[in-house]
């Protein structure tokens, strides 16, 4: 070790990212202090004015009523066929789109940037909104909720997986074209199978979402137990609401240790 | 190239025949504006093994490249065997790939695949897509894949993953890949980089092996010169992007060598120092 005095470079600074930063800064409290320009006016003595109110709504929530769950089984059943059947047939649609948004698996950019900006849309719209339309065009029921959970995991998978695909290593493929394969034969032998756990972790992710959303779907008339819940509040049934919300949480719980434990054989 | 499969099948041909590569005023410059290679010529006849040697960045990896068409000549004619490759794309180009074959430094496996479906991809330009895409392969192109790992020495992992094994299986995978397109040529980019010296010599050994049982044509991009010197016979020296060196390997002197490098001998310029 010498001893003396170390010539240590300058660290650069990023005038960039510290300007960023204060002008991300400067935008939230402006946007949530004024009220004249879209700030959001939080009126605290409302809380104060109505916590008896909502008090009394609280102790009828902690009072489930499970006399009304044997009622609850058939639209709690619907609730895990929308899910499981959005899940899957997005699932099989996305395998190629997937392939089609990714440039190692696709390189021609015209039609890779076409799929990529549908794709952008259809996820940039939410899915409650999705799920309003599509009732008003096919109906009340369980069928346009499907479709909207579909749409949705579309524009979840095709967005994870291709950007995942874009920025692993795929030596492979050079020695795929070198051989003087096509790209669908690459992407068939080669690429699917080494892209397949990053596939099945999103569509397992997707499977947890669908019953989670489609819950809520059943309010704008989308099907499953979302339709009964908002039926319920409706009738200001705060204890069958109750044993709504708690059936919901243990599905959504075991649905999540089931894909967790699925997960961990996959990979 | 459907008739010849069915014929190797009978076992009534030899599996290939070898070809020569010849480069005509060669230049390649990449988008960036790198000259990565400046009025190359040379011709290799069948049979021969041949080393090209320079330090990183003088254009190896370029030359071989263009031998295949994976980068595009800017300037000049490359020609190997029957095919004018610079004149090729799409269907024509790959036909013409699926008689060369190559393999890299990084391997170049699928890593989740398993051995046998990482050497049927030197089928792909032989076979129908639509069999590849079903999943399908023919008697006569499992067969091929079989025999190569065997002669590899790797039939037993046959059904291993590729991320489940050594780095000198690995290249002996990709040894077995390329031979199963039943190649008229073989090119290998820097094939013992990433190996350690044992491994590194019985891959060179692999190689000098195909060479001489098949006759084939084989073409080693290496920057290590014991290497280049004990298991090729021909030296093409590279620097700057030009060919600055061209004779026989065995014969070739630690002059030729820092004349080639443009630079005095180090230690790492040869693999049994660094063991
Ligand atoms: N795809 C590329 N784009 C731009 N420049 C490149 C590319 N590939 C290689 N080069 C440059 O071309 C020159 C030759 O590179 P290369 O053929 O890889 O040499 P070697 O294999 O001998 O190390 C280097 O200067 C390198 O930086
Ligand atoms: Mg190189």
């Amino acid at each position: 070790m010498t001893t003396g005095e170390l010539a240590v470079p300058a660290r650069p600074t990023n005038r960039f990212r510290t300007a960023l930063i204060v002008a991300a800064f400067v935008a939230f409290t402006v946007a949530t202090c004024i009220p004249a320009i879209g700030g959001i006016d939080l009126d605290v003595g409302a809380i104060v004015r109505n916590w008896r109110n909502g008090a009394g709504k609280m102790l009828q929530l902690l009072q489930p009523n499970f006399a009304f769950l044997p009622r609850t089984w058939a639209p709690m059943l619907e609730t895990l066929q929308m899910a499981l059947v959005g899940a899957v047939a997005s699932a099989i649609v996305s395998v190629p789109i997937t392939l089609w948004a990714a440039s190692p698996t696709n390189p021609n950019s015209w039609t890779r940037i076409t799929v990529r900006t549908l794709v952008n849309i259809v996820r940039s719209v939410p899915d409650l909104v999705f799920a309003t339309v599509l009732v008003a065009m096919v109906g009340v029921g369980a069928l346009p909720g499907v479709l909207t959970l579909f749409l949705f995991n579309i524009g979840i998978v095709v967005k994870l997986v291709s950007e995942a695909i874009d920025s692993s290593d795929h030596g492979y493929m050079e020695a795929g074209h070198a051989a003087g394969g096509t790209q669908l034969q690459i992407n068939r032998v080669t690429a699917l199978p080494q892209t397949w756990p990053l596939f099945a972790n999103q569509w397992l992710y997707t499977l947890e979402l669908n019953v989670r959303i489609s819950a809520i779907l059943g309010i704008v008339g989308a099907g499953g137990i979302g339709r009964i819940l908002d039926e319920r509040r409706a009738f200001y049934a705060y204890g069958d609401v109750s044993v709504i919300i708690l059936e919901i949480l243990v599905v959504v719980i075991l649905i999540e240790i089931m894909s967790n434990l699925l997960r961990k054989r996959l990979v | 190239m459907h008739t010849d499969a069915r014929r190797v099948e009978a076992g009534d041909i030899p599996a290939s025949t070898s070809w020569p590569v010849e480069l005509k005023s060669v230049s390649v410059t990449y988008p960036n504006g790198t000259k990565a290679l400046q009025d190359v010529s040379l011709r290799i006849e069948p049979g021969e093994m041949v080393s090209i040697v320079g330090l990183s960045g003088s254009g190896k990896s370029t030359l071989i490249r263009t031998i295949n068409g994976l980068v595009q000549a800017t300037d000049g004619t490359v020609t190997v065997g029957p095919h004018e490759i610079t004149g090729l794309s799409g269907r024509r180009l790959r036909e013409a790939r699926g008689h060369i074959g190559m393999i890299f430094q990084g391997f170049n496996l699928a890593e989740r695949t398993d051995v046998f479906h990482n050497v049927l991809v030197g089928r792909f330009a032989h076979s129908s897509p639509f069999r590849t895409l079903l999943g399908l392969p023919t008697k006569a192109d499992r067969e091929l894949a079989l025999r190569a790992l065997d002669s590899v020495g790797m039939l037993e992992k046959v059904w291993a993953r590729a991320n489940a094994l050594s780095g000198g299986q690995k290249q002996r995978v990709a040894i077995a890949r390329a031979l199963t397109q039943q190649p008229s040529i073989m090119l290998a980019d820097e094939p013992v980089a990433s190996l350690d010296p044992p491994t590194a010599h019985g891959v060179m050994r692999d190689l000098r092996r195909i060479n001489g049982e098949r006759g084939l044509t084989v073409l080693i991009n290496i920057h290590l010169m014991d290497l280049a010197r004990q298991y090729t016979t021909r030296m093409i020296g590279l620097r700057d992007g030009a060919v600055v060196y061209d004779g026989p390997a065995g014969a070739a002197t630690d002059a030729d060598f820092e004349q080639i490098y443009g630079r005095p001998i180090q230690s790492d310029d040869t693999l049994d120092a660094r063991a």
